[in-house]
């Protein structure tokens, strides 16, 4: 009963201030479409970040002299580790075919070879979550201990990058996330503060009358929570006309536009984060409630 | 029911009570009287912990208000009924909503709130200005309004600060009438009033308040 009598004092407290209450909820809206839009740059990026490892190879040289069934020897053992995802074996002759290509219409100048001086090779792509600096050089050493095998040759420095900018990625979008949200706790902590003081008279008597805090408090509550999902909900459509907006019209334009995407559940939470983030302010807001 | 002991309040380094040692039976009807600024007010308001004495202890029915937790303030409230001087109503509300919240805060559910409101405004004649405004009302109309919210939750307990101030003699009469209505069932009641005549030949107890003190406790 005191539940449904706080829906309709946050509900009227929400009408009669309804000015202060729209400028709240745009602002609010504001704030978390800067989120989503953020969010949606982030997303892209990691989406491109996280197809980077799968990139990225280790290559393993055997030496001249191995057997072929100590070549495979080595590739059964290979193919038995966890932290390897594929395996390709590259032949002499392939290595020599593969650069006859690359030198094309120069090609002319291996002519004189002998005997072909490549060395037979296996290319190792190590699977997404172990393409780290530490453990791409860890792969590398222990590889090339492996007897039968010349040298390992591998990107250190890509594996580093490719780490730091999905690291980076996250950092920033738990940055941006918090800072915003935090915007978003202080606009709705600000609304509450004023509704409060202007029924800070109101809130006295209903204290006389023997109220608890509960029973003050949850109209407060609910408003704030309103704001919040009211905020969320203007952002869906905000977000859903920008990305339409993005990816079909400016995509005729600038083609790259068209493989930008985005997970339209992540919007349908928004109006569930404003509202947590509503309430949050609101509880701010009243602070310790003196009776 | 209403047990003063050694109760002392200042304001800023002035005393606005002074020693006040009184008690107030269960089921008893009394008043306080005295010139304005006499502390009669200030008397009723740490009875409803409005205000904390300075010195001494206010026992009400089963509650030492002296060491009361904060906490346990709102179930002490539910025990009295307040009819406050400048009645405290909430002017966006109407009547039926303004005696309601008395019950809304008790946690009673609809049902039962629509027929205490109706008995309630019936007994102070309003029954036909339930979706009124307060500021529709006229003086006399808003003190029985008040009259009926504090009332309404059938307290043990009923307050009035100055009940029949700047009301016709008629009108007063009326109000009067309800309270000695209320206080036949069980109810105890205390009213504060710097009307003499109001509590003349009642039977009742008289308390007496002179510049902070307690100079008379007789039958009025």
């Amino acid at each position: 009963m005191a539940l449904s009598y706080s829906f309709k004092s946050a509900f009227r407290s929400l009408y009669r201030e309804k000015w202060i209450n729209i400028l709240s909820v745009f602002t609010v809206a504001s704030n978390l479409f800067i989120i989503t839009l953020a969010a949606f740059f982030l997303y892209n990026i990691e989406l491109i970040a996280s197809n980077l490892p799968e990139r990225f190879s280790i290559v393993a040289y055997f030496k001249d002299d191995l057997s072929q069934e100590e070549t495979l020897g080595i590739l059964d053992s290979l193919k038995k580790r966890d932290d390897i995802l594929s395996l390709k074996y590259i032949s002499k002759e392939d290595a020599m075919n593969d650069l006859k290509k690359t030198l094309g219409d120069t090609s002319y100048i291996l002519e004189g070879l002998s005997e072909n001086p490549l060395l037979s090779s296996v290319e190792i792509r190590v699977k997404k979550d172990f393409v780290t600096s530490d453990t791409v050089t860890q792969i590398s050493d222990e590889i090339k201990k492996m007897p039968g095998i010349d040298t390992v040759h591998y990107g250190e420095k890509i594996a580093e990058a490719i780490h730091l900018l999905k690291r980076s990625i996250n950092n920033i979008s738990i940055i941006i996330f918090l800072a915003i949200s935090s915007g978003v706790i202080f606009v709705i902590y600000s609304t509450v503060k004023i509704l409060f003081y202007r029924r800070k008279e109101e809130i006295e008597i209903i204290k006389l009358l023997g109220a608890t805090k509960g029973f003050i408090r949850k109209p407060f509550l609910i408003e704030g929570g309103v704001i919040g999902f009211f905020g969320g909900g203007f952002v869906v459509i905000g977000a859903l006309f920008f990305y339409f907006a993005v990816t079909y019209r400016l995509s005729m334009v600038i083609p790259i536009f068209k493989t930008l995407t985005f997970p339209m559940e992540i919007l349908m939470l928004l109006p569930i984060i404003g509202t947590t983030l509503g309430i949050i302010g609101s509880i701010i807001a009243l602070g310790r409630l003196k009776l | 029911m209403i047990n003063f002991q050694n109760v002392s309040k200042y304001y800023d380094g002035q005393v606005i009570l002074r020693n006040i040692t009184f008690s107030i039976e269960k089921g008893e009807m009394a008043f306080v009287t005295g010139p304005s600024g006499a502390g009669k007010t200030t008397l009723l308001k740490l009875i409803y912990l409005s205000e904390r004495p300075d010195d001494g202890d206010i026992i009400v029915g089963d509650f030492h208000t002296a060491t009361l937790k904060p906490s346990k303030i709102p179930a002490f409230r539910r025990n009295i009924g307040v009819v406050f001087q400048d009645f405290k109503l909430l002017n966006n509300l109407t009547i039926y909503e303004n005696v309601a919240l008395a019950l809304r805060v008790r946690g009673v559910g609809e049902k039962a709130i629509k027929g205490a409101i109706s008995n309630a405004l019936k007994l102070v004649h309003l029954r036909h200005k339930a979706g009124s405004y307060p500021l529709t009302l006229s003086g006399g109309e808003q003190q029985r309004v008040a009259l009926a919210r504090a009332i309404v939750a059938e307290p043990v307990v009923v307050l009035a600060d100055e009940p029949t101030g700047n009301l016709d003699p008629g009108t007063a009469a009326d109000i009067m009438k309800v309270f000695y209505e209320v206080n036949i069932r069980g109810t105890t009641v205390f009213i504060a009033t710097h009307n003499k005549e109001l509590c003349k030949n009642t039977g009742k107890r008289l308390l007496k308040l002179d510049g902070g003190n307690l100079t008379g406790n007789e039958v009025g």
